[in-house]
């Protein structure tokens, strides 16, 4: 091999692919080894560099487990959630009850409607006379309790016997 | 070569290590954070990132069989994130400036003190300068594939291994993530 190596094949090389061709080449060629040189050095440099700057944060030193870990503290989340559940289903259960007890209520009255309803009706059909000639009975105020039907018949006989 | 025996012993260690987190964190979380920083470039991210790559290795640890190390495995998990975490950063429509600006332009011209003189130290930093631009510059994967090599010193395989990519095809990124770089390299000469 008598040609330079390309930009390619230096890439190549690099990666590790070179041909026993190629490396005798590089071995012979000054131009070729100095330019995988200066590849190699930047590349190193680099290497070095950020290997450096990393090391220099302060976040390059290992943390403690705990502050990765934070299941550690679960046995402090963990009531938190027992204590969640116990009231979501308290909330279930008070449901139906409170809607029991609204029902109890609603029925009560409902009750409490009707029989004020049928006191109302017993109350009308029970009069005497019908409510818009209660004022007249009141002007004429007859006295049905004190009177039987023999009272009346004498009352007629001795009115008829004054006219004869 | 491996033996059953000792391909078996490896698995077994490896879970191991994985149930012991102190253990996992103090041996690999530098590397976790440093391909973070180097793939962010922000020491905030990179931490957040390394965080939650250990608490999802702690936690899916039971589905690791020990099919690769437990380094590509954590590898692999740190690349998911740092996907997730500069789509996210690509959607937000404020960008905040970053406070480190200054400490990256500096890194990116670091060289170490090696009595060369001042003209090869004045090229080697530009050169680095170069590598570190057209880094910054490449599309997802090829950086990924590009840093977890040249900064992470994995073979091609473990590099599979963490990206979930085919051997092939970390060749074929790798390929032009150093065609960009040289290329950059090239124009800065």
């Amino acid at each position: 091999m008598s040609q330079h190596l390309s930009s390619r094949e230096v890439s190549q090389w690099m990666i590790g692919e070179r041909t026993p061709q190629q490396e005798q080449h590089v071995r012979q060629c000054s131009e070729c080894g100095a330019e995988l040189a200066r590849m190699e050095a930047a590349l190193g440099l680099f290497r070095g560099s950020m290997r450096h700057w990393s090391s220099r944060q302060s976040r390059a030193e290992p943390p403690a487990v705990e502050s990765i870990l934070p299941v550690r503290r679960g046995p402090r989340i963990q009531p938190m959630r027992w204590a969640l559940v116990a009231a979501a289903l308290l909330v279930l259960a008070a449901v139906p009850i409170y809607r029991n007890v609204q029902d109890r209520q609603r029925q009560a009255e409902i009750a409490r409607a009707d029989a004020l309803l049928l006191e109302q009706v017993d109350a009308e059909v029970s009069r005497a006379v019908p409510r818009p000639m209660e004022p007249l009975v009141k002007l004429v105020s007859w006295d049905f309790s004190a009177t039987d039907g023999s009272d009346e018949n004498r009352r007629d006989t001795t009115r008829n016997e004054e006219i004869r | 070569m491996a033996t059953p025996g000792t391909m078996i012993a490896a698995v077994e260690r490896s879970a191991s290590e994985i149930d012991d987190l102190d253990t996992l964190v103090r041996l690999h979380w530098l590397r976790v954070f440093r391909f973070a920083m180097a793939s962010l470039r922000d020491p905030d991210a990179a931490g957040s990132v390394a965080q939650d790559c250990f608490l999802r290795a702690y936690r899916s640890r039971g589905r690791f069989r020990g099919e690769c190390s437990t380094q590509a495995w954590l590898m692999r998990i740190a690349v998911n994130l740092i996907r997730d975490h500069a789509r996210n950063r690509r959607l937000q429509f404020w960008k905040r400036a970053p406070a480190y600006a200054v400490d990256l332009e500096a890194a990116g011209q670091w060289v170490p003190d090696g009595g060369a003189s001042p003209e090869s130290r004045a090229m080697a930093k530009e050169q680095l300068a170069a590598v570190w631009n057209a880094a910054g510059g490449l599309p997802e994967r090829q950086r990924t594939v590009f840093l977890l090599r040249f900064v992470e010193d994995m073979d091609l395989l473990e590099i599979a291994a963490a990206t979930g990519m085919k051997e092939g095809t970390v060749k074929v990124h790798l390929f032009r993530a150093l065609q960009a770089v040289r290329e950059r390299m090239g124009r800065s000469q």
